[in-house]
Order: structure tokens, then C-alpha cells, then sequence
């Protein structure tokens, strides 16, 4: 009798930390010969390639363009700060229609939203007057100097980041961050009256 | 009587300036505040270096207030003038140029930095820490633990009480004078045999069938990654939307590993966490702000020079969503077409500190989806191609779409 007792309590231990563990290891597979790629899969180890002879760099040419890339932008970074040189830049897209503007409200929220806010106030959920981890107050756009910021600046800084900003270039194609900055316009009341004259401007920026 | 008077007015009078006085102050302090916000949060930090250096102690390092102030105003000016302390932090900082702000009045300057005073009293860092977390954790545990000890006691007072009963119904027997039986001891008890080997082939059944039908799948595989990256403090606490770091799942078949850049957008700046207390799921405590660090390390950031210095190195993140190289998925597909949240697949990515997988991927997950979903048909250009559907739709005798019927389950949508 206790014997038994004691061999059921063993048991029902074994079998209660058995079942609590953490699935640390992936478990197996039968026969896996079809479900492992032979071809090279996305985030292989480069170095792995090297093993088999096969010459394989991650970073692109200098001055690559992504296949069907509609908006090229060529200027460089802008060392001294000012971010002068690429001001007199014009957003080379036409204004956007209600989808469009749909989708660039979309892409602001995403990228843009957690620090300088939904409502373009500076205020993110990243910052929230201060309190949130983020030490340094975002930009509000709703400020007079952000008004009167040009469409080049702004493509600028967020092309190759400003301050504590980091560059946005890897996040959004360039048309997409033009969308965004049609519709940090939109919001702000800036240039809404300005007529649709987009082709003389495409040329410009896509020299 | 008239001296009770004048006493009173005075009084009255005193009383109303120390008001004012104090108003006065309490307006000052938020203009500082307001101003501060305003001009200068973007780039300096009261107690962290960021673009700028931090102002904690900025008027005890520039004694001379009519050059911090000329300094404010136009920085510009006095870097030609040949200062040397501030033509050193100019160099220091990567010639990173402050704005000019001309039209800031004395007063205004005086209020920021007031502000700036009050705040170098407000050391950030010293904070109670809540241990909710573990305790729930730890009593969600424990349950388990009672349920199966509790089975387990119930299970043996079952048994003894059988046994007290055989016992009592042997001594009644003899009492009556029945004859008794020999006692056949229960592990040679026929009947008990058949039952315990009936619940063990169940048991063992149960477990065979579960491991084989698992074998290849691995749900609540939860690796150990090389930074404790919580997704509940990114994604729950502040918000940062799924596809800020994995943008590619709109883009293409691959939700991609946000590369470095990413994390550098905001960890340039966040260089500690102060949040609740992070537990790994064996229970160890995490140094938020020593995983922080780790992002540097990898990326070959320097915080002290505020610029990349170092050889970068890939961080060898552990892949948890395998799925099989004969089927196809995209994720741009669902994303954008199915509009699917990620939480359908992933779970409650944004509650999970470590990720684990939610779904068991098997093929019967993905078909019994495709069975049930009904795909947002009208609201949807991309399913304008049916017009058949749309027809009925429009007669009302069809009123919803399941991915099946669009051809979801056939075999060559995933394997070819």
C-alpha cells in the first residue's frame, strides 16, 4: 500500500514537470528531405555560401535603383546640417486623391505616428509629454517653423534622418515618403491650394 | 479702530502679493517648461546627451550668463568669435549645428533656464519596481500544480476507500458466516489488471498519436534569442505598430527581421530601459538597458562618441516559423489582400516578452481557415475579377465568400 502510493506520487511528479517545461528546442521531423530547401533561403548565412565557393555580397551597388522605382533621388547627405541644398526640392507627385491619401495617412501612422503623434503634434505614444522612454521631444508639425519648412527639407531629413531622427530611406520607397509628406501638408493647411503641376517637376528630380 | 484697519489692509495687501508673487513664479516655471519643449527637447535632454550635450549643470560650466545667452541666440556668432569651450563641444559633438534662436527675449532664456534648474533636482531612474509581473506568474503556475495535486490526493482516497470497503464487506462475511475467499492481493486482481492496462494503452495511445502527429511541427517552440527582445514592450506598451520594423510583410512572401537601422531609429536616443521588470519564461531576471547595449555592440554604434565607430556584426536571430520548402506562402498576400491581422496567426504577439509559436502551422491549420474565412468581398478591388459571385451577392443568394470558394483549398494555390 505504500509502496504504491509512493511509486503513484513519483509518477505524477515526473509526469507534472514534463509537462511544464519551456519548448526551448524545436522538436523533430520524419523525414524531413522535403521540407528542407536545397536552394538558398531567405537569411541563409552568407558564410555558409563562402563554403561552397559561392561569391555573395548583401549590399548592393553604389547608386543602385530598386526595380520600379518611380522617384530617383540622388543628393547626398548633407554634412553641414543646414539640409540647405535640397530645399528648393519639389514633391514631384501630384496631389493626392482620397485613396491615395487614405494610404499616406496609413504609412504616416505607421512610421511616422509613434513619435511625432497621430494628430502631428509632437506627441507620440513614444514621448507623451516627456514621460515615455523616448528622452528627445519629437517635431511638431503643427508648429509655425514646421509650416513654413520646405518639401525638400522634409524629404531630406526623412531620407537621411536629422538630429536624433534616424534615416527612414530602408522603411519608405521615395514615392512613399513623398505620399507622407502630401499628407503632413494636407494636415498642416500648406500648399493645398497649389495646382497639380507635377510633370516639369518629375523631370527635375528624376535627373 | 483705524490702526485695526490699517493692519488689516496690510495684511490684506501682503497677502495679495505673496499670491501674485507665487502665481507669478508657478507661470514662470511652465513658460519654462513650454519653452523648453518647444525649442530645445528636440535635440538636449536635461540629464542625457543626445544631439546636443545635456543642460544639467549647463550654467555652472558657462558661468557667464550674457555668453550663454549670446550662445542661445546665435551660436554661429560666437563659434567665430574663437570660444574655446564651445568650439571644443562643437567638435565634440560632430559639428552637429545648434539652431539659431534669435528671437528668444532674455526673459525667455532666464525661464528655460529656471526650468532646467528645477529639473536637475528630478534624477530619472529612481523608481519602485513593480513585481506583479513574477507574482502573476508565479501563482498561474502554482494552479497547475494544485490541480494536479489534488487529482492526484483524490485519486489515492478513491483507491484506499476501495480497498477499506473490500476490507469491511471481508468482515461482514465472516461475520455472516460466509464462506470467505482466499484474498486475492489487487496487483493479481484480474479486474484491476484489465482497467490499469486499459488506461495505459489509452494514455499511451494518446501520446504516441500527439508525437507523431507533431513530428515536423513546432508549435510553442519558443528559442532563446540572442537580445531579449520584448515584443510586449515595443508592441504593448508603446505602440509601435508590426509593420514599423516588419514592413515586408506588405512588400513581399517574407515578414523580414527588421535589420539593425530599425532598432537604431529609436535606440539611438533610448539608451536604457526603466519600464516593469523583465523576466525571462525560466523565470531569470532581464537587464533591459544591458540588452539595450547589446544593439551598439552589434551595430558597432559608440554611445560616448555618438557615432558608428566600431565593425559591425550580424545578430543571428533564431528563426521560430518554419514552413516547409514544398508550400507556398506569402504574407504579402494575406496582409494585403486577406487583410488578415497578425494576430490570427501569431497570437498575442504584443502581450508575448518572448515570441513563441502560436500556430502549429500544419497543413489542417492553413485549409480549415481557407474553409471559414470570408474574404472582405465587396469592400475589396482585389476580388473584383468574380464578377459571377458579385452577381449573386447582388440577388442575395450568396451572402458570403469563403476563401475556399475562390479557389483557397486547391492544391496548386500553395504547392507548386
Amino acid at each position: 500500500m505504500k509502496k504504491i502510493s509512493i511509486i503513484a506520487v513519483c509518477i505524477g511528479a515526473l509526469a507534472m514537470t514534463a509537462c511544464s517545461d519551456i519548448k526551448r528546442k524545436p522538436g523533430r521531423a520524419y523525414m524531413p528531405d522535403m521540407a528542407d530547401s536545397r536552394a538558398v533561403e531567405t537569411y541563409t548565412d552568407p558564410r555558409t555560401l563562402q563554403d561552397k565557393n559561392i561569391n555573395y555580397t548583401g549590399n548592393p551597388v553604389a547608386g543602385t535603383v530598386s526595380r520600379g522605382e518611380e522617384v530617383i533621388y540622388k543628393m547626398l547627405k548633407d554634412t553641414t546640417g543646414s539640409y540647405g541644398p535640397a530645399a528648393s526640392m519639389k514633391n514631384p507627385l501630384p496631389r493626392l486623391d482620397t485613396v491615395a491619401l487614405v494610404e499616406a495617412e496609413r504609412l504616416y501612422l505607421i512610421n511616422c505616428g509613434i513619435c511625432h503623434g497621430g494628430k502631428l503634434d509632437g506627441n507620440g505614444p513614444l514621448y507623451k509629454d516627456g514621460t515615455g522612454p523616448y528622452p528627445a521631444a519629437p517635431k511638431n508639425f503643427m508648429s509655425d517653423d514646421m509650416k513654413k519648412m520646405t518639401d525638400g527639407t522634409y524629404f531630406h531629413s526623412v531620407t537621411y534622418g536629422k538630429g536624433m531622427m534616424g534615416s527612414y530611406a530602408a522603411q519608405l520607397s521615395p514615392k512613399q515618403r513623398w505620399m507622407v509628406i502630401h499628407y503632413i501638408r494636407s494636415k498642416q493647411g500648406v500648399g493645398a491650394g497649389e495646382a497639380p503641376a507635377a510633370a516639369d517637376s518629375t523631370a527635375t528630380a528624376a535627373k | 479702530m483705524i490702526d485695526y484697519r490699517r493692519i488689516a489692509k496690510r495684511l490684506v495687501i501682503s497677502i495679495l502679493l505673496l499670491t501674485v508673487v507665487c502665481f507669478d513664479q508657478q507661470i514662470f516655471a511652465q513658460d519654462g517648461k513650454a519653452l523648453f519643449q518647444q525649442n530645445c527637447a528636440s535635440c538636449h535632454a536635461v540629464h542625457k546627451d543626445l544631439t546636443g550635450p545635456k543642460l544639467a549643470g549647463i550654467e555652472e560650466r558657462v558661468p557667464d550668463k550674457k555668453l550663454l545667452h549670446d550662445w542661445i541666440r546665435n551660436n554661429q556668432a560666437v563659434l567665430k568669435s574663437g570660444n574655446k569651450y564651445f568650439n571644443d563641444l562643437y567638435q565634440q559633438y560632430n559639428k552637429a549645428a545648434m539652431n539659431l534662436f534669435p528671437n528668444l527675449t532674455d526673459a525667455e532664456i532666464d525661464a528655460i533656464l529656471a526650468y532646467v534648474k528645477v529639473q536637475e533636482a528630478n534624477v530619472p531612474g529612481a523608481k519602485g519596481n513593480p513585481k506583479t509581473d513574477q507574482d502573476a506568474k508565479a501563482t498561474s503556475s502554482d494552479n497547475t500544480l494544485l490541480f494536479g495535486i489534488l487529482t492526484l490526493i483524490l485519486a489515492i482516497i478513491v483507491f484506499t476507500l476501495l480497498q477499506v470497503n473490500a476490507n469491511l464487506k471481508r468482515l461482514s462475511d465472516e461475520k455472516e458466516g460466509v464462506p470467505a475467499y482466499e484474498p486475492v492481493p489487487f496487483w493479481r486482481n484480474k479486474a484491476y489488471i484489465a482497467l490499469v492496462a486499459v488506461i495505459l494503452f489509452v494514455i499511451g495511445g494518446y501520446y504516441t498519436i500527439q508525437g507523431a502527429i507533431g513530428l515536423g511541427r513546432s508549435k510553442d517552440y519558443q528559442p532563446e534569442q540572442p537580445i531579449y527582445y520584448s515584443h510586449k514592450v515595443h508592441a504593448g506598451t508603446n505602440q509601435i505598430n508590426c509593420l514599423y520594423c516588419h514592413g515586408g510583410a506588405q512588400e513581399g512572401r517574407h515578414a523580414n527581421i527588421p535589420s539593425l537601422n530599425t532598432c537604431m531609429n529609436c535606440h539611438m536616443a533610448i539608451t536604457s530601459y526603466s519600464g516593469e521588470d523583465l523576466y525571462r519564461e525560466d523565470g531569470t531576471k532581464v537587464d533591459g538597458t544591458a540588452e539595450i547595449q547589446k544593439i551598439y555592440k552589434h551595430t558597432g554604434w559608440d554611445p560616448d562618441q555618438q557615432k558608428y565607430a566600431n565593425e559591425p556584426k550580424p545578430v543571428e536571430w533564431v528563426k521560430i516559423h518554419n514552413l516547409p520548402d514544398h508550400v507556398y506562402f506569402s504574407h504579402a498576400q494575406h496582409v494585403n489582400a486577406g487583410r488578415v491581422a497578425c494576430q490570427t496567426c501569431h497570437g498575442e504577439i504584443q502581450n508575448m516578452n518572448e515570441v513563441y509559436q502560436f500556430s502549429d502551422l500544419s497543413m489542417g491549420w492553413c485549409i480549415n481557415c481557407h474553409r471559414e474565412t470570408k474574404v472582405k468581398f465587396t469592400e475589396n478591388k482585389f476580388y473584383s475579377i468574380y464578377e459571377k459571385f458579385h452577381n449573386e451577392i447582388k440577388n442575395g443568394t450568396l451572402d458570403s465568400v469563403t476563401v475556399e470558394k475562390i479557389g483557397g483549398t486547391e492544391c496548386q494555390k500553395c504547392h507548386y
